[in-house]
Formats: C-alpha cells, structure tokens, sequence
C-alpha cells in the first residue's frame, strides 16, 4: 500500500472536500507533504489518462468529482445525487454576507431593502452561513459569515476566489460593523430576543 | 395611496411611457427603482427625482393592503423618495458640507447594484458547480415489491405481449407544451356574471353544463382568486358540504374590465393568503371562510 493509494481510497469514498492534513490521519506512515505529493500525482494521472473524474480542489480541501462535461449522461439517474440551487432571494442575501462578513442581518436588510430573516434562517439551514459572534450594537446582533459549505456549493478553493470588488463597476461601501468573537454557544431561543429589541429600536 | 387598497397585488399597470412593471418580479423597493433608472437611461448620479417617484409611486399603487409585509418596504421607500423631493424643493443653506439630499439614496443604489452583479456571477459559479458530481447521500425511493403478486401466465401471453409493444425511442428528453382547454380567466367572468344578477351561488350549479374535470378545477380556482381579490366570499357549512359563492359589498365596478390582465399568471396564490380549505374547517356554524384582516 503506498501512499498515493490510500490517498485515493480516502478521497473516493468521501462524499466532501477533505484538506492534506486531515487525509494523513489515515495512516502513521503519511504526513501532510507526502499527501500533498500523493495528491498532485493523483491529480496529473486522472487527467493523462482521461478519467471522467478529477481531483478537484474545493474549500480549502480536495475532492473526486465527475468531469463537468458528464453532467448531462448523470442527470438521467435517480441514484446520482443532484446538486440543489438557492432562490434569487437567498442567493442575494448569500452575496451580501460573503462580502460584508461578519454582518448582521439589520446591514443585510438595509442593503437588500427587505426584511430578510427567513432568508438568513434558509441559508443557515442549508449550511451556508452560520453565526460567527456578535455586534456592539443594541442587543448585541448576531453577526453571520459563509461557511466552507459555502465554498463547496459555489465551487471556490477560499473566499478569496470570489469575484473581487476591484473587478465590479462600483465599489462596496467600508464595512462598519464591529465584531465581538464568541467563544460560547448560541443559545437557540436568544436570536428571536435580540431581533425584537433590534427592532424596538 | 387610497386607491392602493382596492387594487390586486401584482397588478400590471401601464406606465406613462409605455412600459409595464410587474412588481412580483421585484425583490425589494431597492431592485424597482434600479429598474426604473436603468430602463431609462437615467444618470444615477443626477436622478430626477419628481419623475422617478411619480413612477415609483404609480407601481406601487397596486399592491394590496393584504401584502402589507412585502408592501411596507415599498411604501417606506415612496416615503424616502417623497421627502427628498421635498428637501430638493426647499432652498437648502449654501454651505458645502451639505449633501445632496439623494446622496444616501445613490449611495444605496450602486451598492444594490454591485450585489445584483455579483449575485449573477454567484449564480454563474454554482451553476458550473453544480455539473461536477461526487458521491453523496440519496435518500431511499420506495421501490414496489415484486413478491406480493404471483405471476400467473403462459408464454404465449407474454409472447402476444411482447409483440404488442413498440420500441421506446431512445430517451429524449421532450418538453410538451399543452394548451390549456379551460381558462380560469373564463370561469372568473363567468362567477361574476352569475352573480351580478343574484346575491350567491352554488359552486355546483356552475359547473353542470360542464363535463370535463378541468371546469370543476378552473372555476374552483377562480374562486379562490377571486375570494383572495376579495371580489367574493367562499361560505360552506360544514367540510364536504355544497360551496357557495356570493358577492363582495361594496367592490368597484371599474376593477371588472382588468380581468384579463389581471388574472395572469393564475400561480401566484399565496400560501398564507385566508384562502378556504374545506378540509380543515374549525366550526360548520361559523362564516369561517372570510377573511379576516
């Protein structure tokens, strides 16, 4: 068994992306440096003899997916897991977040001018942005920030793949909010508190 | 805004310069004026605002009092638009710090727009995402148990069978587009014909001239259409019981003529709208059925 297989046998079982140094918990024998050789050489021998799945660096992590032109001859089976889509909505909320993290979801409504909790509430549900601390603000509001779900739906290696303001017609406004990290859990039934008191403002 | 009461949400007006603004298709306040800036042509950075708020008002006057959730961020914008109009008509002091009264409304137009933009190229991204496929969870589809009957035939059954079969072609994917036979349109003129001449009537009398099952859904749609534009009320005394139809006091003559119009898309009940649901009615002595905002 060498290293570039068990490489391998990791990655093609694991149903998401998987970084160097967590595929060389698989065995004593590995550190990082020999996956990330094991890695490249994966990479390179699945694209010189064609295979219709490639190593794919996605979130930070690596995965084995199918070759984007097999997407058609896949949709014709039921057992293929089919990638889902957000709504406009969540995706333009989703875009606010990812550029303006950590961001409340007062700043996110401002921005979209619409009330946008049950969006927010989606895209936690869905993975895609969790609670990453709170504001110094009144009530101290839940700021939010993308996940590495995030990266993974969208296909980006970091948040630095994101399309990059400079290259936009119009530049973002500064981000004003404050960030206080939390170290404790959020408490399910507190978020309905601080939005009534945000809101009672 | 009092008219904006008696007008359906949705509803496709014609603007003065000819264009039609749907507001369904709007995420928000923000996106509308967008649009109304961009179809025009106009300079962001030198709005006229007396005309881009007569317009933006005149959009939306159709929603409905019922849709006050969505409806409040609009109205709260037309309130914007209706103060800086007037911050633009009072003689503002000549000093320099002073902004232009539209200066944060600009400011929050570009910053929508670059989220529009970066939204599609977010859109773009999951879409090439989405044609790379790795393994991953599939829930469990119920597949029907060949054992429970047993199979009793001869070959020449299955020969005779097997004969009588045509080849499928080879699977393409087909999109079938079907005319619809019935209109809700029709059946919604034809509720407010019947009840033109009396106080109500029964939902079964409409539709015995009609055998097709397709009458009895359309004309039920169009009355729950109506129910919702609160052109009628839809009474029952007890689940399962006759559905009667009756007039609405006091409705507008002039709404009849925007019928057409107004009924597409036929989709866009809403799921929390006071809608009727004869399975699910609390009490058969109650008039339950109207609405209550």
């Amino acid at each position: 068994m060498n290293a570039q297989q068990i490489v391998e046998a990791v990655l093609f079982a694991s149903d998401a992306p998987l970084r160097a140094d967590e595929i060389a918990r698989a065995d004593e024998s590995l550190d990082e440096d020999m996956v990330e050789v094991a890695l490249e050489e994966l990479k390179a021998f699945y694209l010189e003899s064609e295979r219709a799945f490639g190593l794919v660096e996605l979130a930070e992590g690596y995965q084995i997916l199918t070759r984007p032109v097999f997407a058609g001859y896949l949709d014709r089976f039921d057992t293929v897991p089919r990638p889902s889509r957000l709504s406009g909505p969540a995706l333009e909320a989703l875009a606010i977040i990812a550029y303006r993290q950590p961001i409340g979801r007062l700043e996110v409504e401002y921005i979209r001018g619409v009330g946008s909790s049950g969006v927010i509430r989606t895209l936690q549900d869905r993975g895609m942005v969790e609670v990453v601390g709170r504001g110094e603000g009144l009530g101290r509001p839940l700021l939010y920030g993308t996940t590495g779900r995030f990266l993974e739906h969208f296909g980006f290696q970091s948040l630095e793949d994101l399309p990059r303001p400079e290259d936009l017609p119009v530049v973002l406004r500064d981000r004003s909010t404050a960030i206080l990290p939390e170290d404790d859990e959020e408490d399910p039934g507190d978020p309905n508190q601080l939005e009534l008191a945000a809101e009672g403002s | 805004m009092k008219r904006s009461l008696a007008t359906p949400p949705g509803a496709t007006r014609a603007e003065p310069e000819g264009f039609l603004v749907e507001l369904d298709r709007f995420q928000g306040p923000l996106h509308l004026l967008l649009h109304l800036i961009r179809q025009q042509d106009i300079d962001i950075f030198d709005i006229p605002i007396h005309l881009i708020t007569r317009q933006f008002l005149e959009a939306v006057e159709g929603i409905h009092a019922e849709d006050l959730d969505s409806a409040g961020e609009f109205l709260e914008m037309a309130a914007t638009l209706v103060r800086i109009k007037a911050q633009m008509v009072l003689p503002r002091p000549l000093e320099e710090e002073d902004e232009d009264p539209r200066a944060e409304l600009v400011r929050r137009l570009l910053e929508y727009e670059q989220i529009q933009e970066i939204t599609s190229r977010l859109e773009r991204s999951e879409a090439e995402r989405a044609r790379m496929r790795g393994k991953g969870y599939v829930e469990d589809r119920p597949r029907p148990s060949a054992q429970e009957v047993p199979l009793e035939t001869t070959w020449e059954e299955v020969m005779e069978a097997a004969m009588g079969v045509s080849l499928p072609e080879l699977m393409d994917r087909e999109h079938r587009v079907t005319p619809r036979t019935v209109s809700m349109e029709e059946k919604a003129v034809l509720i407010l014909n019947h009840l033109q001449g009396e106080d109500g009537v029964e939902f079964r009398h409409l539709l015995a001239p009609f055998a097709d099952k397709m009458h009895g859904v359309m004309t039920f749609l169009a009355g729950l259409e109506l129910s919702r534009r609160r052109r009628i009320h839809l009474r029952q005394a007890q689940p399962f019981h006759e559905l009667w139809l009756y007039a609405r006091e006091g409705e507008g003559i002039e709404e009849e003529a925007r019928w057409e119009a107004d009924l597409d898309p036929p989709s866009d009940i809403p799921t929390d709208s006071p809608d009727p649901d004869e399975d699910t009615l609390p009490d058969p002595d109650e008039d339950i059925l109207e609405e209550q905002r």
